[in-house]
């Protein structure tokens, strides 16, 4: 990943108030660039935009039935790109809900809640760990 | 010998022709003999007329000319006396007369020589310096009464000295030109009047500039003696405040001495009931005359009408200067208060107010001086008992404002007596009601009041106190805005300043009763009693008033005793009831943390709940209604996390999971419709309540 840029966030959440907060928090918090969207389709569409991390609320078909739910919208960004790892978010505190989640290859799973912030936060730095040992990793097997 | 006879008579002739001087000679009989070209041109005559003529014909006083060439036989000469000559055609010569006889060779008088020297010019001239002495002399005395004048100006302002040098200066140039210093003078006299005059003006606008952060300090250290301190801490909070009353008391001083000196204080006539409101002021020193182990002793007389027209406020003051005065300097005995009638007739009483003390008394000495500003009986006195020496001033400015009088009696080591009369009307009126106490154990929460008060300072503080009276507060900056919430949103009071830019209390208060036909209550709030006409404020409308710096206690009777009275109670069960405890349900402390307080976070987040919320509401309804289970799990799972956003009881949210619960298992159907309701009206009092709070932030961080 390029060091110099800014590491850039997607957040899809169809709970407005929910998504302000977040994108709040992160900036607050460290440098982010932080790119909001409402629905999984708006996401999509937006994917060229190269995000380095997405996080995407499970249950995005709320209100407006029609919507593509987080799962679908988690299937189309593995396939348009399978390295863009992707945290679920839900207030939903169920396992099967999570271990759906994890079959769908998404990074993590992290329930609504006061937590949550440090939890993505946390989530992010694992991604950042995990890259660069595997960074690490793959300059090693070149040299083996 | 002849001929030098003749010569010498021929030379002696040309003297006497050549000389300017009117030169004649006059036989014993007082005839012209003779007489030389001068006096021809002076009288305009020829020597041939002039010869055997009168000679005293040709003087303006014929009689003292006589007189005089009488002296000059009788002495044989004379010597510059004094006369005028007058020519034919009227034209007058003064001259200086000189004779001497002459006489033949055996000495009998022939007549007499007479020179009259013109001395015209040295007339004038002397005339001329002589009304130039008197010119110069009444230059001076002009200039000098102009200089007095201009000193008395600068003694009256001392602040005027340097205007009043200029006029001395001014004074001074003057002494030349005496018309134009006469007329400085007055300019200065005038200049020096304006001085004083803005002295005053300058006095009375630094204390009331003084008083604005004085009111945030005393304020703010009332609020924070409320806190949890440590017993340091406290005690020094006290001393803060302590100092901080006594510094108000001193302006307050200052400022209504500088009203008195202007003119400017202005007495109420309200009806009032003297007996209790005395009772009611002494009450004050109970404390501190316990405290000194002293006695306080009432005397009032019953025969004094019990309702009376008078301005009990300023009473209050005289009375209180008085009884503190008296509980300051005595240290053991008794304070006398009494109150007699002293005469009465159809339309007004007098009454005779006397405050006596056991104290230290005042030397005789200084009797006629203890009146006066900043004069303590000795100088000793305030080291030892403080105070600044303006209460006795002001006390005598007051009761002599209401046509009074004061007298003071006194013996060192034996006390002093000061009394004082003043007249009051008689009346049939009820007089204003007392001001209702309520008991402050009765928790009054949900009263919704709004501040019109433009300094930022004064706003946090209201905000302050009115949070820790439980109260919701909106702040408006004018009374223009003020106005605009109001259109919009309800409130139980407004708490009005008078002095605020765009709109004023006044202006405001009368378009909300003019124009908005509204009877809320609205106290005005005002950071001087003493200027502010009271009658203006209640004939605009206004309720109430209360003087900053805002005594708490005093702020939460008024508005409890003013929202209580128009709302009946029935009205109240029912507010209850609909809303169940109607406490604030929503806490921003949550929100605050997350945003750090950055107001256009807050705002933002706000709106956004605003927004959002009445769509759940209405999905959440309508998937109830429609038994569309999913749509109502969707809106009340959405609805969850904003519980805790916006600090809303935890009580909700589990009541919402609750709903989630039911709407996917669909059981206990029952309770649901129940269930949806509380959620429904906690989400509606919660928008309510952000958008006051929405409002609050956008006012206080325009």
């Amino acid at each position: 990943m390029n060091n110099n840029k800014k590491i850039k966030i997607f957040l899809v959440d169809d709970d407005a108030l929910y998504l302000k907060l977040l994108a709040i928090e992160f900036l607050e918090h460290a440098d982010f660039e932080i790119e909001s969207y409402a629905t999984g389709e708006e996401c999509l569409v937006n994917l060229s935009n190269e995000p380095d991390v997405i996080i995407l609320d499970y249950k995005l078909d709320g209100l407006d039935k029609n919507a593509m739910n987080g799962i679908q919208t988690l299937d189309k960004i593995k396939a348009f790109n399978k390295k863009i790892p992707v945290i679920m978010l839900s207030s939903q505190d169920k396992i099967d809900v999570a271990v759906s989640c994890m079959h769908h290859k998404a990074y993590d799973y992290v329930v609504k809640s006061e937590t949550a912030f440090l939890r993505l936060q946390k989530a992010i730095t694992s991604i950042y760990t995990y890259k660069k040992l595997e960074k690490q990793l793959n300059w090693y097997m070149e040299r083996m | 010998m002849s001929f030098i006879r003749r010569h010498e008579s021929q030379y002696a002739r040309s003297l006497i022709e050549a000389s300017l001087d009117p030169l004649v000679t006059i036989n014993t009989k007082g005839k012209i003999t003779d007489m030389n070209e001068a006096l021809a041109n002076i009288t305009g005559m020829t020597r041939e007329q002039l010869t055997g003529t009168d000679f005293f014909d040709y003087f303006t006083e014929p009689q003292k000319a006589r007189e005089v060439y009488q002296i000059v036989f009788a002495n044989s000469s004379v010597a510059d006396s004094p006369l005028t000559l007058r020519h034919k055609e009227g034209k007058l010569t003064d001259v200086l007369f000189n004779g001497s006889v002459y006489k033949d060779n055996q000495g009998n008088v022939l007549g007499v020589v007479i020179v009259a020297r013109d001395v015209t010019d040295q007339k004038r001239i002397a005339t001329e310096l002589n009304e130039a002495k008197i010119a110069a002399e009444s230059a001076t005395k002009v200039a000098e009464s102009a200089k007095k004048k201009a000193e008395d100006a600068a003694k009256i302002a001392e602040d005027a000295t340097k205007t009043a040098e200029d006029a001395t200066k001014t004074a001074e140039d003057a002494t030349k030109i005496a018309e134009d210093a006469t007329k400085t003078a007055e300019d200065a006299t005038r200049i020096a009047e304006e001085a004083v005059k803005s002295k005053q003006q300058f006095l009375s606008n630094m204390s009331h500039e003084i008083r604005t952060p004085m009111n945030a300090i005393i304020g703010f250290t009332k609020v924070l003696l409320k806190t949890d301190l440590s017993a340091k801490q406290k005690e020094y909070l006290t001393a803060i405040k302590m100092s901080g009353d006594a510094l108000i008391v001193l302006i307050n001083d200052i400022l209504d001495l500088a009203k008195v000196d202007a003119g400017k204080m202005s007495f109420e006539k309200t009806p009032f009931k003297m007996a209790v409101s005395l009772s009611a002021m002494l009450h004050l020193f109970e404390t501190k005359i316990l405290e000194k182990n002293l006695k306080l002793v009432r005397e009032y007389d019953k025969t004094i009408p019990p309702v009376l027209v008078g301005d009990p406020v300023r009473l209050h003051q005289i009375i209180l200067n008085l009884v503190s005065n008296a509980v300051k300097f005595t240290t053991n005995g008794k304070i006398t208060v009494s109150v007699n009638l002293q005469s009465e007739d159809e339309e007004k009483v007098t009454i005779r107010f006397s405050v006596t003390d056991t104290g230290i008394g005042i030397p005789e000495t200084r009797l006629g001086t203890i009146f006066e500003n900043f004069q303590q009986a000795t100088s000793g006195t305030s080291r030892l008992y403080g105070g600044t020496g303006l209460g006795l001033a002001i006390v005598k400015q007051l009761v002599e404002a209401q046509n009074g009088t004061i007298r003071v009696e006194s013996k060192v080591g034996e006390g002093s007596t000061f009394s004082f009369t003043l007249d009051f009307q008689k009346t049939n009126e009820e007089a204003a009601s007392d001001l209702v106490i309520v008991d402050p154990d009765v928790e009054i929460k949900n009263i919704k009041v709004l501040v019109a008060e433009d300094i930022a300072l004064n706003q946090l503080l209201m905000k302050t106190i009115l949070d820790d009276f439980g109260f919701e507060r909106d702040i408006a900056d004018n009374g223009k805005i003020a106005i605009e919430k109001l259109q919009t949103t309800d409130y139980d009071i407004i708490l009005m300043d008078l002095q605020m830019p765009e709109m004023n209390g006044f202006e405001a208060t009368a378009y909300i009763r003019k124009t908005m036909n509204s009877n809320i209550p609205i106290i005005a709030l005002t950071a001087d009693v003493t200027t502010v006409d009271l009658a203006k404020c209640r004939a605009v409308g206004m309720n109430d008033y209360i003087a900053k710096p805002v005594d708490e206690r005093v702020l939460y009777n008024k508005i409890i005793s003013l929202v209580k009275k128009p709302v009946p109670v029935i009205e109240n069960k029912d507010r209850v009831k609909t809303h169940g405890q109607r406490i604030k349900c929503i806490d921003m402390e949550y929100l605050a943390r997350r945003t750090k307080s950055n107001p256009t976070l807050m705002m933002e987040m706000i709106s956004l709940y605003l927004e959002q919320t009445p769509q759940l509401i209405t999905a959440m309804k309508q998937g109830l209604h429609d038994k569309d289970w999913n749509c109502l799990y969707s809106a009340v799972h959405k609805m969850i996390p904003s519980f805790a956003i916006m600090g809303i009881s935890t009580d909700f949210e589990n009541i919402a999971k609750k709903v989630q619960e039911f709407a996917t298992t669909q059981k206990q159907s029952e309770d649901i419709p129940e269930l949806v309701l509380q959620l429904e009206s906690i989400c509606e009092q919660a928008c309510e309540e952000l958008e006051v709070e929405f409002n609050a932030i956008k006012n206080t961080n325009v």
